[in-house]
């Protein structure tokens, strides 16, 4: 299906009872992309990732998906994504593998397909060896692996992942972002939230900022600078400018009286 | 020991149960007067029942009717701590199984808490709830009825006994925990797959086991005979740590000073003794770490299931052998197994009354009790639960390419089947055992099925409307208290309306071996049965069509309605 924009979301908010955790947002997620969500705790991250899944839905405002109108199809959306949710929600009496064949056949691969591509990432996350343990016998770095794995194994064209590096070790978050790089080229589009500025920095091709459910910024890290009036700074102090949250001395002292 | 930091152990253990009650968690406010007004309530009822105790007494006249009534008062009394101490263990390891979470057995070890506060906060927040509902109760019930008979000193050294015994169980439970954990770990580290089947085998044996117990004084004794034979064993039994509150309370009703003395002192430096030793384990083994258990290490062969060629789906499959696993290797999920063997158990141990001469009326009640029962009580609970058992992981589901249909579908197959299949188990069994007429098991087999087939549906329907997905803390509570009512209510009523067209026949076949009052008894042609089977399908099918499509729009608006679960 052709389509112009991995995702479009045209003036999009959320509240939940009195708190609005998504004000008015417009965003564009282009085809092969990382887009990198970045904001404080509370701005609004995930309920935006879950709102471009479906699993949230918009008070106002309208969310298309691959070519999707995400109200009119949500099912078809979600049979071409990949999530990843903040925090290793998993069902732990199920062995690694067999959460994987579960993942498969919920998103019908083949059978030949299936096998293939699990064993690949097994290899390739270090998890050959524990793929028969139970899950809850399994680190957090491990659950983490595994959720990656079961979203990325059905090669879907949009990739939603919250915070999708923590907890992993650095060989595997090495992996995940070499992967995430070589899957952008293939034209797949991901938007990733992280607190990790320098991932965000080194892997993204656009960052948006978001601050109390809004879209303070959003470009590549020169459009950025150029936004924060910022020339040769780096990711972290542009974020501390935009979201207001950079004076941070005073309440170090007062922290340290 | 810092008894302030034991005090904030034991309010967090009780603000757990905030998870299970459905409150505002913003803006939360705990209101105590609610939290303690269960405690007054229990004291309310048992000052209630002491005084009519008290009250019963004062009317009769006859000395010899009162003497002997003060007898059995003092024979309750001395054998209540032997009983608390009972339950207590019961009850305290159910509210301990609650916990037994990782997320809630594992100590906050890096705070500054001794382990010796840690296991004393473990011991009395497992004391709260039942077991010190109880106690309040009999404590209030026997000081007031006490004022009466004249037996208040006694009263007053029973209800210190009883708070000994309660605090003795609840830290043998909290060895029992220890060690449970321990031995567990240890147990599925050896044996991997395997450990999962053991942890079943030894829900039910534990089940025989206790049943065994009931049964063997449930069969021999009233409850002042009950009272007796604990206040002489006791007696009997004095070398074993246990029923020393009860020893001293013996001594102290008969004025034996020494004794009294020496059992109250050994009392304490029991219950001082087994603290020591819980909370000895608790610094050894009290740093909990999942097991890993190894379920499978060959290479992985993906294959067409049976039930893809039977017209499933790859991902209604996929659903059915996800909730299979869930049943199977789920703790708290396991009582789906357990509870048709107990049926089948209890059926057994009252067979024996009979000593093996039952009647043939009455072998084929049985039969029908062992084949009908299971499948029938399994059901509403396995079809409520089903999808409650999903908890936080509801995620996955929501955000996944599953049709509302998909859903359904691996839901409600996967009740009817496994039903199903405990049906047959239990019919086998009970074919063997007592033998029925062809005919009477046939029909008896297409009610059962008929049974689970509707109930499925209707349990699924009120499942999907009343699911709790929230956490492990204390424990998933699976489905909501008045859907779970609702749904109870409902199976009953299906149940019923599908069974009865042959309820007449059941009645010719059990009036031959039981004395049913002729007017329920009727002369019945032998076509009836044919007519009734006929009848109990039409009524069973109606009711699955209206539940079904209502399992389908439970499972439509679950998708609809990802967020705010």
């Amino acid at each position: 299906m052709a389509y112009s924009f991995a995702a479009k979301l045209i003036s999009v908010s959320k509240r939940y009872s009195d708190v609005t955790a998504v004000k008015h947002i417009d965003l564009e997620v282009k085809k092969g992309e990382i887009l990198g969500l970045l904001g404080p705790n509370g701005s609004g991250k995930s309920t935006l990732l879950k709102m471009i899944l479906g699993l949230v839905k918009p008070d106002t405002g309208v969310i298309n998906v691959l070519g999707v109108n995400l109200e009119a199809d949500p099912f078809a959306v979600k049979k071409r994504v990949g999530y990843v949710p903040e925090g290793s929600y998993i069902y732990e009496f199920l062995t690694g593998l067999e959460f994987l064949d579960f993942a498969g056949d919920v998103f019908q691969m083949n059978l030949d397909e299936k096998k293939k591509r699990i064993e690949e990432f097994l290899k390739a996350l270090d998890l050959e060896g524990r793929e028969g343990d139970l899950i809850s016998s399994y680190s957090e770095g491990m659950k983490q692996k595994i959720l990656i794995i079961s979203a990325i194994m059905h090669k879907p064209e949009l990739l939603l992942l919250d915070e999708p590096l923590n907890s992993l070790d650095p060989k595997s978050a090495r992996i995940v972002k070499d992967l995430l790089r070589k899957l952008a080229s293939q034209g797949v589009a991901t938007v990733m939230s992280t607190h990790v500025l320098e991932i965000a920095e080194a892997m993204c091709d656009r960052i948006a900022i978001m601050y109390d459910g809004q879209l303070l910024a959003l470009g590549t890290m020169e459009d950025l600078r150029q936004r924060a009036k910022m020339p040769n700074s780096g990711l972290e102090d542009i974020f501390l400018e935009l979201t207001g949250t950079g004076d941070v001395k005073p309440i170090v002292e007062e922290l340290l009286r | 020991m810092n008894w302030k930091n034991i005090l904030l152990l034991i309010s967090i253990n009780r603000k757990a149960s905030r998870v299970m009650q459905r409150n505002s968690f913003r803006r939360y406010r705990d209101s105590k007067a609610v939290t303690y007004s269960l405690y007054g309530l229990a004291c309310l009822i048992g000052i209630s029942v002491g005084w009519l105790a008290g009250s019963f007494y004062n009317g009769i006249t006859d000395q010899a009717a009162r003497d002997s009534i003060i007898q059995s008062a003092t024979y309750l009394f001395i054998s209540l701590p032997t009983i608390v101490l009972l339950y207590g263990v019961v009850f305290t390891q159910m509210n301990q199984f609650r916990r037994i979470v990782k997320v809630t057995i594992q100590p906050m070890y890096w705070l500054p808490i001794t382990w010796q506060e840690h296991t004393a906060a473990s011991v009395l927040s497992n004391m709260l709830g039942a077991p010190l509902l109880i106690t309040v109760f009999l404590s209030s019930a026997i000081l007031t009825a006490s004022i009466f008979l004249g037996l208040v000193f006694l009263s007053i050294v029973t209800v210190l006994a009883l708070l000994t015994a309660l605090v003795l169980a609840s830290a043998t439970t909290e060895i029992f925990k220890t060690t449970q954990i321990r031995l567990a770990g240890a147990i599925t580290r050896v044996t991997g797959r395997a450990a999962i089947w053991l942890r079943l085998a030894a829900s039910i044996m534990s089940m025989i086991v206790f049943y065994a117990v009931y049964y063997s004084i449930y069969n021999q004794a009233t409850p002042v005979l009950l009272f007796e034979a604990v206040a002489s064993g006791q007696n009997v039994l004095w070398f074993i740590p246990y029923v020393w509150p009860g020893m001293a309370l013996s001594a102290f009703s008969n004025s034996l000073w020494t004794g009294t003395i020496l059992f109250s002192l050994a009392t304490l430096a029991f219950v001082l003794a087994v603290f020591l030793v819980a909370t000895r384990l608790n610094m050894k083994f009290g740093f909990y770490e999942a097991p890993s258990a190894k379920i499978s290490s060959g290479a992985y062969v993906p294959k067409v299931s049976l039930f893809e060629r039977l017209g499933f789906s790859p991902s209604e499959v996929a659903l059915m052998k996800k909730d299979l696993r869930a049943i199977t290797r789920r703790h708290e999920l396991m009582f789906i197994f357990v509870f048709p063997i107990s049926i089948i158990v209890m059926m057994f141990f009252t067979t024996l009354r009979y000593g093996g001469s039952i009647p043939a009326g009455g072998s084929s009640l049985l039969f029908a009790l062992i084949t009908l029962l299971p499948g029938a009580l399994t059901t509403p609970f396995l079809g409520s639960f089903i999808m409650g058992l999903e908890g936080e992981n509801v995620w996955y589901l929501h955000s996944s390419p599953l049709s509302a249909e998909n859903i359904a579908r691996a839901k409600y197959f996967f009740v009817v089947i496994v039903d199903l299949v405990i049906t047959l188990i239990c019919a086998m069994v009970s074919g063997i055992i007592f033998a029925p007429s062809l005919i009477f098991a046939a029909v008896i087999l297409i009610e059962a099925t008929l049974l689970i087939v509707s109930l499925s549906a209707v349990s699924l329907a009120c499942g999907f409307r009343g699911a709790d997905y929230r956490g492990f803390f204390p424990m998933n509570r699976l489905l909501k208290p008045k859907w779970g009512l609702l749904n109870l209510v409902l199976c009953a009523v299906v149940a019923l309306a599908i069974v009865a067209p042959v309820i007449p026949y059941f009645l010719s076949i059990a009036s031959t071996a039981l004395p049913i009052p002729f007017p329920l008894v009727i002369s019945l042609p032998d076509f009836y049965v044919y007519v009734a089977l006929v009848l109990s399908g039409v009524v069973s099918a109606f009711i699955t069509y209206v539940f079904r499509k209502l399992v389908r729009a439970g499972a439509e608006k679950f998708r609809a309605e990802a967020e705010g679960i």
